[in-house]
């Protein structure tokens, strides 16, 4: 893998920093919760059948894909590498949510089993239909170019 | 069973938990009718990528730390947050053990706050790391 002594991180990247996506309509389904509860074996009494409370982990079913146009496309291949899940609220059962990503950062990394990469990194705010943030989660994308 | 704040200790332990993630679960959990990673549900998809054979979902992994945590807390517990950073492919059919230990307690803004390290392992080999919130409740 060839050095790299330079950021390949433009001005135009970097002025994607910031931006926001439009809000998604994003709806935690019932039946996803109840999968989901029986796959993980939970029996938590809050999210039970009734109780009309979706497990956090339903963040998994709702968050939207990343953005195109939020995308800096630094180098050609990208992975997951950490989310972050926060919770402020219950996420409540059918209940519309807006979701609103961002672009927060775009930065180097040196080292590390990719070589030189990339870390992008991307916040989906849900909010609740008082424009309350219910969740959010944070989702950092390592790019790095693959060996030929 | 809840879990109180004045129970809770600077580095106890979490009990192990196994799980054992196959292709089955993997699509399961996205729901059959859902697309996902064809990576996830096809050891073969999975080894033409490079992988030993079929994906573990990143989300899954999360949801099972999720669970962990939560039932350690209890059901009066609130979870805050949780931050993994995934650091090498699990592969389906290989169990995963879930591991934790509480690293901080605190007061904060009036909050009972605990903070874990969680991570699973994989042949001894940890695959996700973890941070984890939880406020939980002082005893009645």
């Amino acid at each position: 893998m060839a050095d790299v002594t330079e950021s390949k991180i433009t001005d135009e990247h970097r002025a994607m920093i910031g931006q926001k996506s439009d809000p998604i309509e994003v709806v935690p389904r019932t039946p996803d919760a109840q999968r989901m509860r029986d796959l993980l074996d939970d029996s938590d009494p809050r999210w039970a059948d009734g109780t009309g409370i979706a497990p956090p982990y339903i963040l998994a079913m709702m968050e939207p894909r990343l953005p195109a146009e939020l995308s800096p496309q630094v180098l050609s291949s990208g992975i997951l590498t950490q989310t972050e899940w926060k919770f402020s609220q219950p996420i409540k059962l059918e209940e519309p949510l807006q979701a609103v990503t961002q672009l927060i950062d775009v930065r180097d990394r040196l080292g590390g089993r990719y070589g030189y990469s990339v870390l992008v990194m991307f916040q989906t705010a849900y909010l609740n239909s008082d424009g309350e943030e219910a969740a959010a989660s944070l989702r950092t994308i390592t790019q790095f170019d693959r060996p030929e | 069973m809840s879990r109180y704040f004045e129970d809770i200790a600077t580095d106890d332990e979490l009990e192990p938990l196994e799980r054992l993630p196959t292709e089955d679960k993997a699509v399961e959990f996205f729901g059959r009718d859902n697309p996902t990673n064809p990576a996830f549900g096809d050891a073969e998809a999975g080894r033409r990528m490079g992988f030993g054979g079929a994906l573990v979902p990143g989300l899954l992994k999360l949801s099972w730390i999720t669970n962990y945590v939560g039932a350690w807390a209890g059901p009066e517990a609130n979870l805050r947050s949780v931050r993994v950073a995934f650091r090498r492919p699990d592969i389906a059919g290989k169990p995963l053990t879930l591991a934790g230990r509480v690293v901080d307690k605190r007061q904060e803004d009036g909050a009972n706050i605990v903070e874990l390290e969680v991570v699973t392992l994989a042949d001894d080999q940890p695959t996700v790391r973890g941070n984890v919130q939880v406020e939980i409740p002082s005893r009645p």
